[in-house]
């Protein structure tokens, strides 16, 4: 057990993943991709949910926009994809410090309100704003960069980004930062209480949360050669939503297998039944009454018992 | 646009007076449900629907009856009040005291349930039920007509309000209800039943849900997707009068319903942006809604 | 509406069915097989299920007669739940996990393009069943794979601008979904119109959001700018409830209404039954009570007994001519090669159930018309029809 507990999960999960090309389906190349991609989103978003404890009901509003921005920056100003990309998330980042400012300010339901809110604004903004983002029929034929060219390239360079984006989100939350965020979650009195400015430390993660929203976006708007609304839309948000509660809000990992599972899921269940809301729905409640901590968070406490959850009730 | 003549903004007013009536129906059930349990009940645009679809299932059941209508909307609607009321006995109850995501998720459970349900019983067509004959024409008002049907919703929706103004301040079951939205800690302690007062006020919010949706469906489409529809309209009432105020869904529905009307007037292309902006604006301003209180416990 | 509800239950079965019963025959070749993505929950499944349906009937036909080349059809559908990105993972599924050799299908404008992108990306063959958007296949965006069987939003508004052209009105107020499909619609049948008829004047124009519940405060608006006639673009299920909601104001006395979108379609007639308004000028895929050409008395039948249903569905036909147009190529072709089948099915012209249908070589657009007719009671049917009733070829309004 104490060996489990100590192999690097994260690093080993990558490897496998490096070695997926390997395995000589084209399809699970995309899969992969795809999964990698939801995977960040979830993590970013599980960075206010699980770490912070503010529930964003309009995470889609950042990955839209960094979708937007990647797409228009390249195909109209013809910004360097690499480029493109980190200004998607800059874009989206202040996207969040403008809507942050005024939801952190919310707590609890009125917060999920607001950010649900946002996000339908930019989502009605894409909608109809035909000139700029080419309304409902949306952006279209946004290539591969050239040096990307290939299904397995753009999985490691997926692969590459979402791997640097979630090391580099493990050290914020094991930061004295992050710790504090934990310290609001659970108690944001007590926190104000021994002098911590609550509200700023909220506006950095929902920003952090926002700018890396806003890479997934960017890179699931290339991955689709083309960029919807439907990007925004609150069922968008509602599902990452999903993938970081089937995983395990309370292990950083969980989000990021919530959306392996989901994906894998709606494709294996889509091939055999129309009823995929349904199955969804089912699962959702099952898992909500049975497995509270998700299926990364049961695994952790039963198989591993490592019983540590990142600390609540401190 | 020339200066519109006054009969056509009565006209207009009164249309705007219809949405509003249809919005207070789902939204009034929406906020007392969220007065009361805190629960943000996603699926309430599912029970709308269901009402719908039984209201037309009832009508298609009695084909030949005279009052078929009003048999299945009171039919459908307590059908609806009795669905919900499982619900909350066998399943929302066991998360009550967990964190809201898991509330709100799981009333997004239940959103993708239904559909499917009502898709698997009714099927994916476009069904519609007639006005009632009695309410099938329409009368002339300053030079314009006015259906009769727009007329009877609009005489309802107070009533129901009424009703409810009744029931919530003179009566000890009202009494308790108010209470409840102000401070649930104290029921307990004054030996309220809690479970009780819970199911019947979900029941309460879902009869509503289904009396609206039982009650539209002369005027629209019965078709799958009309609960995500109206779910979201539903949102911007609550939000705007205040989340659990039974009196600001009134209120929120009857401005999002002249703005809507009126607001085609000035910005026609707009109304899409314009709703979700007047409900962040009204969060940022005052999250509480206009008649909604500050929340505690 | 019984007929409707057993798609729901029936579609997903009779593909069991059909798959199973067919495969042991022709064994002994590979099947050629269509991937099928379209909407089969939500809102868009009351039109993804006959679409589908009809291509299941057709694989059946195709199938029963002895196949393809001597290969048996095989479809796959997937539900493509009405969002662009879930099209796009199902057509890869399709393609690369399913080995779909070609993909048909797709429904509303945005899927339709995002399919696009997949079959440009794989280098399959995509044919369009249901999406208009002219975005799909205009100059810039056209690629060699993609091909529309469906009728497309300029054809639709200019066939609008004919039928408004013959009535006796000048003064012309537009109602339509404030989304691309409304939007290219209603410009099309504008500039249409102007070309019909100079001195025709638009006195006020009402942009619906998409999915609009509440169309009043619309219609005493569009009553109050006193046209003579009104253009709509609603459709479906919108169109339904606009119709409900304008009838009590007097709405269909007042004006004289023109509306795409398919109002006239016996679907919606079927929904609407007696509030279906008479007199009106509108549109549908196809009808059964009408025969442009004698074959398609014949296709009406064989759908009756396909789906065991009492009136036979219009939507089917989208589906349908999209699979004929792909069969009818591989036999041109005498290949499944892709580019083989690209250069026939470029130019390519079939006996589809409504009559002659040509694939055009230089846009990928079918010529595909639609029904038009004026709604009205008669006694043979429980609901109103159109009658009289005319196929418009799309010939004419392309440029």
């Amino acid at each position: 057990m104490a060996v489990m507990q100590r192999l690097p999960w994260g690093l080993l999960a990558l490897a496998a993943a490096g070695l997926l090309p390997f395995v000589g389906s084209r399809f699970y190349l995309y899969l992969g991709t795809d999964i990698a991609i939801m995977a960040l989103f979830a993590v970013s978003l599980n960075l206010l949910l699980g770490y912070t404890g503010l529930v964003s009901f309009g995470q889609a509003a950042y990955f839209g926009i960094g979708a937007y921005a990647c797409a228009l920056l390249m195909m109209q100003a013809s910004v360097p994809f690499i480029l493109s990309l980190l200004a998607g998330g800059l874009l989206a980042g202040a996207a969040a410090l403008l809507f942050g400012y005024f939801c952190i300010r919310l707590t609890q339901i009125y917060f999920a309100m607001l950010t649900l809110a946002f996000a339908q604004i930019v989502w009605a903004a894409a909608f109809k704003w035909n000139s700029l983002t080419g309304g409902d029929t949306g952006l279209t034929g946004v290539p591969f960069p050239a040096f990307l060219d290939s299904p397995a390239r753009f999985y490691y360079f997926t692969l590459g980004v979402v791997g640097i984006s979630l090391a580099f989100l493990r050290r914020v939350v094991g930061s004295p930062f992050g710790r504090m965020l934990m310290t609001i979650r659970e108690n944001p009195e007590r926190a104000e209480f021994i002098g911590v400015h609550v509200r700023w430390y909220e506006l950095a993660a929902f920003v952090l949360a926002g700018f890396f929203s806003g890479v997934a976006g960017g890179l699931f708007g290339i991955f689709n050669h083309s960029v919807f609304p439907d990007f925004s839309y609150w069922t968008k948000s509602a599902e990452v939503l999903i993938m970081t509660i089937l995983g395990g809000m309370y292990t950083f990992f969980g989000p990021a297998v919530g959306a392996g599972i989901l994906l894998f899921l709606n494709m294996l269940v889509t091939s055999y039944t129309e009823y995929w809301p349904l199955v969804l729905g089912v699962i959702l409640a099952a898992l909500l009454f049975l497995f509270p901590g998700g299926v990364l968070g049961f695994l952790e406490a039963h198989l591993l018992r490592r019983g540590h959850r990142e600390p609540r009730g401190t | 646009m020339l200066l519109p003549d006054l009969s056509f903004l009565v006209i207009q007013f009164l249309s705007g007076l219809t949405t509003a009536m249809f919005l207070f129906l789902i939204a009034s059930g929406l906020s007392l449900i969220f007065g009361v349990l805190r629960v943000l009940n996603f699926a309430h645009g599912s029970l709308y629907m269901l009402g719908a679809y039984l209201a037309y299932g009832l009508v298609a059941w009695f084909a030949t009856a005279p009052g078929k209508f009003w048999v299945a909307v009171l039919g459908a609607s307590i059908g609806v009040a009795l669905i919900g009321g499982i619900v909350e006995r066998t399943l929302l109850r066991r998360l009550y005291g967990r964190e809201a995501v898991y509330q709100l998720l799981f009333t997004y459970a239940l959103v993708l349930i239904i559909s499917d349900v009502a898709k698997l019983l009714w099927g994916t067509g476009q069904l519609s039920v007639s006005r009632p004959p009695i309410l099938g024409g329409s009368v002339s008002l300053f030079d314009q007509v006015f259906p009769r049907y727009n007329i009877f919703v609009i005489i309802l929706g107070p009533a129901i309000a009424l009703l409810f103004w009744f029931v919530l301040h003179r009566t000890r079951a009202g009494r308790i209800i108010r209470a409840a939205a102000l401070d649930r800690e104290m029921l307990g302690v004054l030996g309220v039943h809690v479970d009780r007062l819970y199911t019947a006020v979900f029941m309460i919010g879902a009869w509503l849900a289904g009396l609206g949706g039982a009650l539209v469906t002369p005027v629209v489409t019965i078709v799958p997707g009309m609960d995500v529809e109206v779910i979201v309209n539903a949102f911007i009432v609550v939000v705007i009068g205040g989340l659990g105020s039974f009196w600001g869904a009134l209120l929120g529905a009857l401005a999002l319903g002249q703005v809507m009307s009126f607001g085609i007037l000035i910005l026609p292309r707009f109304s899409l942006v314009f709703v979700y902006v007047l409900m962040a604006v009204v969060l940022v301003m005052r999250p509480w809604g206009l008649l909604g209180k500050p929340l505690r416990g | 509406m019984r007929g409707i509800r057993v798609f729901g239950v029936m579609g997903p079965l009779t593909f069991l069915v059909i798959g199973s019963l067919c495969a042991p025959s022709l064994a002994q070749q590979k099947p050629i097989r269509v991937g099928f993505p379209i909407i089969l929950s939500g809102g868009g499944a009351l039109f993804g299920q006959p679409a589908l349906t009809g291509a299941q009937m057709l694989v059946k036909e195709v199938n029963d007669k002895g196949g393809v080349l001597g290969r048996t059809l095989e479809l796959v559908t997937r539900d493509s739940k009405g969002t662009p990105e879930e099209a796009t993972r199902v057509a890869r599924e399709l393609v690369l996990k399913e080995g779909a050799d070609f993909l048909v299908g797709g429904l509303t404008s945005a899927e339709g393009i995002a399919i696009s992108a997949v079959a440009k990306e794989q280098k399959v063959i995509y044919i369009a069943a249901i999406p208009k958007t002219t975005t799909m296949t205009e100059p810039g965006k056209l690629h060699p794979y993609v091909f529309r069987a469906a009728a497309n939003s300029f054809t639709e508004g200019r066939s609008g601008a004919v039928f408004m052209a013959k009535l006796p009105v000048t003064k012309i107020y537009t109602i339509g979904p404030d989304y691309e499909y409304g939007q290219v619609v209603t410009k099309a049948f504008m500039e249409w119109l102007k070309k019909l008829k100079p001195e025709a004047q638009i006195v006020g124009q009402g942009w619906p959001k998409l999915g609009e519940q509440d169309y009043t405060p619309f219609i005493t608006t569009a009553l109050a700018a006193k046209p003579e006639a009104v253009f709509s673009t609603l459709w479906g299920g919108h169109f339904v409830t606009f119709a409900k909601q304008a009838k009590p104001y007097g709405f269909f006395e007042k004006v004289k209404l023109v509306t795409a979108g398919e109002g006239g379609s016996p679907e919606t007639a079927m929904a609407l039954k007696d509030d279906l308004p008479l007199g009106i000028i509108s549109n549908s895929y196809d009808v059964f009570y009408s025969h442009p050409v004698p074959a398609h008395r014949d296709y009406v039948e064989r759908l009756k007994k396909f789906t065991n249903q009492e009136f036979a569905n219009s939507w089917a036909s989208t589906g349908y001519i999209a699979m004929q147009f792909l069969v009818e190529a591989i036999r041109k072709a005498g290949s499944t090669d892709t580019e083989k089948v690209i250069k026939a099915l470029e130019g390519l012209t079939i006996d589809s159930p409504i009559g002659k249908q040509t694939m055009r070589a230089k846009d990928h657009q079918a010529t595909r018309g639609q029904f038009w007719g004026t709604t009205a009671k008669v006694p043979e049917y429980p609901f109103p029809i159109m009658s009289p009733v005319q196929y418009i070829p799309a010939d004419d309004l392309m440029d």
